[in-house]
């Protein structure tokens, strides 16, 4: 639906052959192709977009396919920016660059390389390392535009199913399915019970205002054990691992939110809530976005530096001296400022990283033919008597990130100041001491621990392994092929659900600096610690939206051959599928009887 | 079926895409693929194999620039898993033999894969023929820095056809011969893709104006 205040689009004031933008947007057969694109760099463009990160790069493809000529650059001569994802080589030029203060809106980056790096066995283009990992929900708004624009064809997907909660000096998997819960030996069976009840009503919370409503204001744990009857394990594992939450003082809606998206996500493509992208995250998604921008006409440039923009003028100049004028808006990450820029929207929130490449392939950590995990350390379960949570994103050499026998550990946290690290590093200690003692042979032929499962795969008995694990003294070392802290500073507070007022603040630049080289210029937001992408569709429209006038035709685009003969599944508007459908699959480990027998004995 | 993933590379306006566009479009008839209007083109070609009693099937995902090469700003996505390349360069403009070869020098940096095919091709033939030859670059020259490379040439014209789709024939048949015992291994590469667990998301995809999700 148009809103009866749209202005018109860019693509329908231009005469040109996207001018029919009222109907969706027919994507010529070979676009991009038949009409090459002209020689000379452009003179004039509707909009300048410096950086590449996720939030730019989607917004260069939407502006690019509604039919806006646009010109995209990036200082760097690598695609990414705040989003990267880089080589060893490349990490130390940028640690250098952060430190040199070359890179705004990063500081204390501190790394270390091992010499087997370069000079031994391993290449530095090996190993693929993200300056900010995520991980994606299938069930979310990004899912569905790398669909809609076809960038997820330039991108593979793989699983991520395994989430564990540190608890108690190990790591405990989730029991986070029906059929986990049902099955699960450690719990009892009124926990059983409440559990049920509680994920019945979060699928669809919002409609029962009489449960939620009279802890609207209080922390969601309070919430849990009050109205749910539920036990600090299964809080933890909710709050924390499931609903990626920050801190226990977490609001009883946001969280509810938080748990649901990963309910939902779970088991749209199978028995798994997350996907990441093979050779790096946000680094491979900016790429694709960039491409489909380019094969949708627009010009992109790295190694080029805004110098200024003009507001009245409409002329942007660039470091080489060559100009170009911007007829709507220059948008730009904030790292990519020059000395006169004044109009920086202020980032007072730290995201705190640390990211090891280890020389250990870490499959005890992933589930059967996976390689990748998440690891959550819930507040207090570090030595560190850590308040926030400590987040860790690990991946294995499946995700062709790093060779193999080798993984990477992405740590972070939303702790401020000087605390942070100590927390990063507790975490840092945590993992290599759980890594050890599991990978260890020294437990190998204890039947308690090693079991096996339904289906005939070893399973690892987390619980056993903790009791073990206490008094386990490890022989060997964790051997760290390079370790890397930084901060990070974002305009984003971590947040519990993406509003688009979050973003606002980015882009209000009526005011005018004497003497700055950036009146006008709308700025981007920073990655916020979020390990989920899911700010960046939200951030981009923002932006579409004051160049545009309106984000009713963000991404509406069809493209000329597209088949419907591969049909989906029917859209799951009832959340209850998601898990109903679990129930019938055999293969998830139990007989059908059995289930359905709990099914009628949990009846809520 | 094998696919496999070809790149084109060679400096703005030397006629890549119209190589492409010729060899996509000639051949549509014969061969049922055709294109993607966003992502890359596709097409299919069927070779002839010794010990195979039926023809090989080959589909090229045919990766254009976008115009990314203009100012050196390819990702690094684009070189990602080629199995093939073609360097154009332009028959009737000296120096874009001499671009070629940086252009080689890039995807010899660039890609890991050392059965990587390369095949050099001089375009716009058309205009080297008759009373105005407009040739500035020497068939010999060309030749012997090819060989010298260990790459494939030829010299073609996009806008008559001539030998484009020999240069598509000539890569498919290297490469059969060149993954033939990997191939033999996996069988293909949806097969290799389903050991590495990848995800089709479009498979199965949601419903792309769902409103359900917690962040719309």
């Amino acid at each position: 639906m148009l809103s009866p205040e749209r202005r018109p689009s860019m693509a329908e004031r231009r005469p040109s052959i996207f001018a029919h933008a009222l109907t969706p947007l027919v994507v010529p057969h070979l676009a991009g192709i038949e009409d090459p694109l002209p020689a000379t760099t452009p003179e004039k463009v509707d909009v300048l977009i410096a950086g590449s990160g996720m939030v730019e790069s989607v917004l260069a493809a939407a502006l690019a396919w509604q039919g806006s000529t646009v010109l995209h650059i990036d200082k760097n001569d690598y695609y990414g920016d705040t989003a990267a994802t880089l080589t060893v080589d490349q990490i130390k030029r940028w640690v250098n660059e952060i430190n040199d203060g070359k890179i705004p809106y990063y500081e204390n980056a501190k790394l270390y390389v091992s010499t087997e790096i370069g000079n031994g066995k391993y290449n530095s283009r090996d190993f693929g390392i993200d300056i900010s990992p995520k991980i994606l929900f299938t069930k979310s708004d990004l899912l569905s535009i790398l669909v809609k624009s076809r960038v997820h064809q330039y991108l593979e997907f793989q699983s991520l199913s395994n989430f564990h909660t540190y608890e108690n000096d190990s790591f405990e998997k989730l029991t986070n399915t029906k059929q986990e819960i049902f099955v699960d030996q450690k719990l009892p069976l009124m926990t059983k019970r409440n559990l049920m009840k509680f994920i019945k009503f979060v699928l669809n919370w919002e409609e029962q205002p009489e449960i939620w409503k009279p802890f609207a204001e209080k922390s969601i744990a309070e919430f849990l054990i009050e109205k749910f009857k539920l036990e600090r394990a299964q809080v933890f594992e909710l709050i924390f691992s499931i609903g990626l939450c920050y801190n226990i003082e977490t609001k009883v809606p946001e969280a509810l939110q938080r748990i649901r998206r990963y309910l939902t996500s779970f088991d749209v493509y199978g028995p798994f809530p997350v996907l990441y992208s093979k050779y790096g995250g946000p680094g491979e998604l900016s790429q694709g976005f960039c491409r489909s921008a380019a094969v949708g006409g627009a010009t992109y440039k790295l190694n080029e530096t805004l110098v200024s923009y003009n507001a009245t003028t409409k002329e942007a100049v660039f470091a080489d001296g060559s100009k170009v004028s911007v007829m709507e808006k220059v948008i730009m990450s904030p790292t990519q400022v020059n000395q006169n820029s004044k109009n920086v929207p202020e980032q007072p929130y730290q995201i705190h990283r640390l990211t090891c490449i280890v020389e250990k392939d870490c499959k005890e950590w992933f589930s059967e033919g996976e390689s990748a995990a998440m690891v959550v350390f819930p507040p207090g379960s570090l030595k560190s008597g850590n308040k926030q949570v400590v987040q860790a994103f690990i991946l294995g050499a499946g995700s062709e990130c790093c060779p193999s026998g080798t993984s990477i550990w992405y740590m972070s946290t939303t702790e401020q100041g000087v605390r942070a690290e100590m927390d990063l590093d507790a975490a840092l200690e945590a993992m290599e001491l759980s890594i050890l003692r599991e990978s260890s042979t020294d437990l190998e032929n204890d039947n308690d621990i090693v079991q096996f499962g339904m289906n005939g795969q070893t399973v690892v008995n987390s619980v056993r392994l903790g009791q073990s694990f206490k008094e386990y003294v490890p022989r060997e070392k964790v051997h760290f092929l390079c370790k890397l802290y930084y901060t990070q500073y974002t305009s984003t507070p971590p947040f519990g659900v993406v509003d688009p007022s979050l973003f606002e603040k980015n882009v209000v630049s009526d005011k005018f600096i004497p003497g700055a080289s950036d009146n006008g210029v709308l700025y981007t937001s920073m990655p916020s610690a979020e390990i989920s992408y899911d700010e960046v569709v939200t951030a981009a429209k923002v932006l579409y939206e004051k160049i545009v006038g309106s984000d009713d035709d963000f991404f509406d685009v069809d493209f000329e051959d597209d088949d419907d003969t591969q049909a989906g599944p029917a859209d799951n508007s009832n959340y209850e599928n998601a898990i109903d459908d679990e129930d019938e699959d055999d293969d998830m480990g139990m007989g059908k009887n059995e289930s359905t027998e709990f099914v009628g004995e949990m009846e809520i | 079926m094998l696919q496999f993933k070809l790149v084109l590379l060679g400096d703005s306006s030397v006629g890549k895409s119209s190589i492409v566009h010729r060899f996509v479009k000639d051949s549509f008839d014969e061969l049922r693929e055709s294109t993607i209007g966003a992502a890359f083109l596709s097409q299919t070609i069927k070779i002839k194999a010794e010990e195979q009693e039926e023809d090989v099937v080959i589909k090229f995902e045919i990766w254009d620039t976008a115009g990314q090469e203009r100012y050196k700003s390819l990702a690094p996505m684009y070189y990602r898993n080629a199995n093939a390349a073609l360097v154009v360069y332009d028959l009737t403009q000296k120096d874009s033999l001499v671009k070629a070869r940086s252009w080689v020098e890039e995807l010899k940096n660039k890609v890991g894969d050392e059965d990587l095919v390369i095949f050099l091709v001089g375009n716009k033939l058309d205009l080297c023929e008759g009373e105005e030859d407009l040739r500035a670059v020497d068939t010999s020259e060309a030749k012997a820095y090819a060989e010298e490379q260990n790459l494939l040439f030829t010299e073609v014209s996009a806008k008559t056809g001539q030998g484009v789709k020999e240069v598509f024939r000539s890569i498919g048949e290297k490469l059969y011969a060149s993954k033939k015992d990997e191939i033999l291994a996996k069988k293909n590469r949806e097969l290799g893709n389903r050991v590495n667990n990848s995800v089709d998301i479009n498979a199965q995809r949601p419903s792309t104006n769902d409103t359900t999700t917690c962040c719309s």
